[in-house]
């Protein structure tokens, strides 16, 4: 099995911008591992994390995401690649005429071969493990800031992912909530040995990672790599 | 299996706003009933345009090939009746006047165009609702017989007749005693109708050449074939006449008015403007709901929803809000049908085909508006998501 993100060179430039915002970039991380990428605001993490989540199309490099190269890939193979990676973001985006169980079972109904009876007791579980248990029939719109973001995490989880992509989860959260979602994450993360490639600035939360990766202007200035080298 | 789910999702976001939903509904349920109304006051025009010669009940006609209406009818030879006689497929030919005079209403004093249809009652090729009962009575010297179905405006004879019995009333400038009433209905080109033998006709009439007629009611012996029988009268006959079958005259009379006149496009052109409106409020309704919820939408597509399946769900909308619209547009104008129907006296009524064609029309207009929205699809841009 390789590694679930392996990148090398990667470059990127906007349309409109003169100077890259990523600079041959490389970066891997292996089976079941937490990385938190830092850095200051416009150091490039946020594009990493849209090229390494399929959302953006790659200009050069090479980008391996759960096996697939993403260099020269189609549309259709970066959706069918985001398939299989839980997105959680800095806002819950929850479908608001939804509950938290459709929102969650949204993430299921995605695979053909799925019932409705076992998405939605799929989502109960996931919602259980959220601590949501008792809201599953809520709507967003009558949870708190921090039952939104667990509700987003259950969504993330709920397909059974290979791997969790998260840009400042707790950004719109205040210090407690924020904490206990980013435990919550890496909780499950932990028990299901998913890898989670998380964007963050705060403080507060770089002791649940397994590594910190720092970046700077468009390049990654330490621990490229996993302790251990790469799980080949 | 994805159309449902995509379909399902449709159905919740519309029902989220439950006010947007109503408008949408209501935007949808105008445009259908502003279309049926256009589309049932074309239909009734042409109908009504044939009333006569359905009513005729001819198998074949013979008209002046420059006749371009029938309330305008060119004169042909009444020799022509006469001489189709001599094929052995024909039992009856009645030659048939048509003209148009005054008709005084005896309440008000007031004149009003009336259309006159002159033929011998006695002959059995024209079968006008109660003529039958009244033929002896219009046998006698000027005497007429009513269409009750003519407009109100030549006043309460109906209601005269039935309290005292027949009365006399000024035609053409001439005293004329109503002995009964046919029913017929009345057309864009006649406001009433009143029926009398040849001879009263010309009574009334009096600078017609008792040598022409305008209009000739052929009937076939049982089991003639119209077809052939036409094909051999066209081929003895001189050009100054033409041979129509019963479904050929109603056609032809319609033809004048969807293709002689403006009528049939300012319909058209009415039911066009209809469904623009109605799209314009579909397409309002679909955009904002895509607009406001463009952040779901980029978070469906980033984890893993085609741009496909959310075309799927705002075309799942837009063909909701049109079955959704069109049944309260459709009973809504059941309902205008009748009393636009007692008002007028057009014979306005729904039927299967119109049904179908205006749920094909708002389908289409819903569809086109689902595609103009979808285009705000494209800024759902996942990538802006981080």
């Amino acid at each position: 099995m390789s590694s679930p993100i392996a990148l090398s060179g990667v470059s990127y430039t906007y349309d409109k911008g003169d100077r890259p915002v990523l600079r041959e970039v490389g970066l891997t991380i292996a089976e079941g591992e937490i990385v938190l990428l830092t850095g200051p605001s416009g150091s490039g993490k946020t594009t990493l994390l849209t090229l390494v989540g399929a959302l953006r199309a790659m200009q050069s490099g090479s980008c391996t995401v759960l096996g697939q190269q993403l260099m020269g890939a189609s549309e259709a193979q970066r959706v069918a690649l985001r398939r299989r990676i839980g997105f959680i973001f800095q806002q819950h985006n929850l479908l608001g005429f939804l509950t938290a169980r459709q929102n969650v079972a949204m993430a299921l109904e995605l695979d053909p071969a799925s019932t409705e009876r076992d998405r939605l007791a799929r989502a109960g579980e996931m919602l259980e493990a959220v601590g949501l248990g008792a809201k599953a029939e809520s709507l967003p719109g009558q949870l708190s800031g921090g039952q939104r973001q667990r509700v987003a995490v259950a969504r993330a989880l709920a397909a059974r992912p290979g791997l969790v992509l998260a840009d400042e989860p707790t950004a719109a959260l205040d210090r407690q909530s924020g904490q206990d979602v980013v435990r919550l994450l890496t909780d499950l993360a932990r028990q299901r040995g998913v890898p989670i490639l998380l964007v963050t600035h705060d403080p507060r939360i770089l002791d649940i990672a397994d590594r910190i990766v720092a970046m700077e202007d468009g390049r990654i200035t330490s621990a490229p790599e996993p302790a251990t080298g790469p799980a080949i | 299996m994805t159309a449902i789910l995509a379909a399902r999702l449709a159905w919740r976001q519309l029902l989220s706003n439950r006010a947007r939903l109503v408008s949408a509904i209501a935007g949808v349920t105008f445009a259908c009933v502003l279309v049926f109304m256009q589309l049932g006051f074309r239909g009734a025009l042409f109908d009504s345009a044939s009333n006569l010669p359905r009513a005729l009940q001819g198998e074949l006609f013979l008209v002046n090939p420059l006749t371009l209406v029938m309330f305008r009818p060119e004169p042909i030879a009444r020799v022509r009746a006469s001489q189709v006689l001599a094929d052995p497929d024909i039992a009856l030919s009645v030659p048939i006047y048509l003209a148009q005079t005054k008709f005084r209403n005896p309440e008000t004093g007031r004149q009003r165009t009336i259309q006159l249809i002159g033929f011998d009652p006695e002959a059995g090729a024209v079968h006008f609702e109660g003529l039958e009962a009244l033929t002896p009575a219009l046998k006698r010297i000027d005497t007429i017989a009513f269409d009750r179905r003519s407009r109100p405006e030549f006043g309460p004879i109906t209601p005269r007749l039935e309290q005292s019995g027949p009365f006399e009333v000024e035609v053409g400038g001439r005293a004329m005693l109503v002995v009964g009433l046919v029913a017929l209905g009345t057309s864009f080109g006649a406001d009433g109708n009143a029926v009398m033998t040849e001879t009263n006709f010309r009574r009334i009439v009096k600078e017609r050449q008792p040598s022409k007629t305008d209009l000739v009611a052929i009937r076939l012996k049982p089991g003639a074939d119209a077809q052939a029988v036409k094909q051999r009268l066209t081929t003895i006959l001189p050009r100054d006449v033409m041979v129509l079958t019963g479904p050929e005259l109603i056609a032809w009379e319609r033809s004048y008015w969807e293709k002689g006149t403006p009528i049939g496009f300012i319909f058209g052109f009415g039911s066009l403007m209809g469904l623009i409106v109605g799209m314009v409020i579909v397409y309002q309704i679909l955009f904002s709901d895509i607009a406001t919820h463009l952040k779901e939408y980029a978070t469906l597509k980033a984890i893993g929803y085609s741009n496909h399946y959310l075309r799927r769900v705002v075309m799942g909308a837009a063909l909701m809000l049109a079955v959704f619209g069109f049944i309260p547009g459709f009973l809504g104008s059941i309902a205008l049908y009748s009393l636009v129907a007692k008002a007028t006296l057009l014979p306005l009524a729904m039927d299967a085909a119109r049904a179908a064609a205006v749920f094909g029309l708002i389908f289409a207009m819903c569809a086109s508006a689902g595609l103009l929205a979808m285009r705000k699809l494209g800024e759902a841009n996942p990538a802006d998501m981080f």
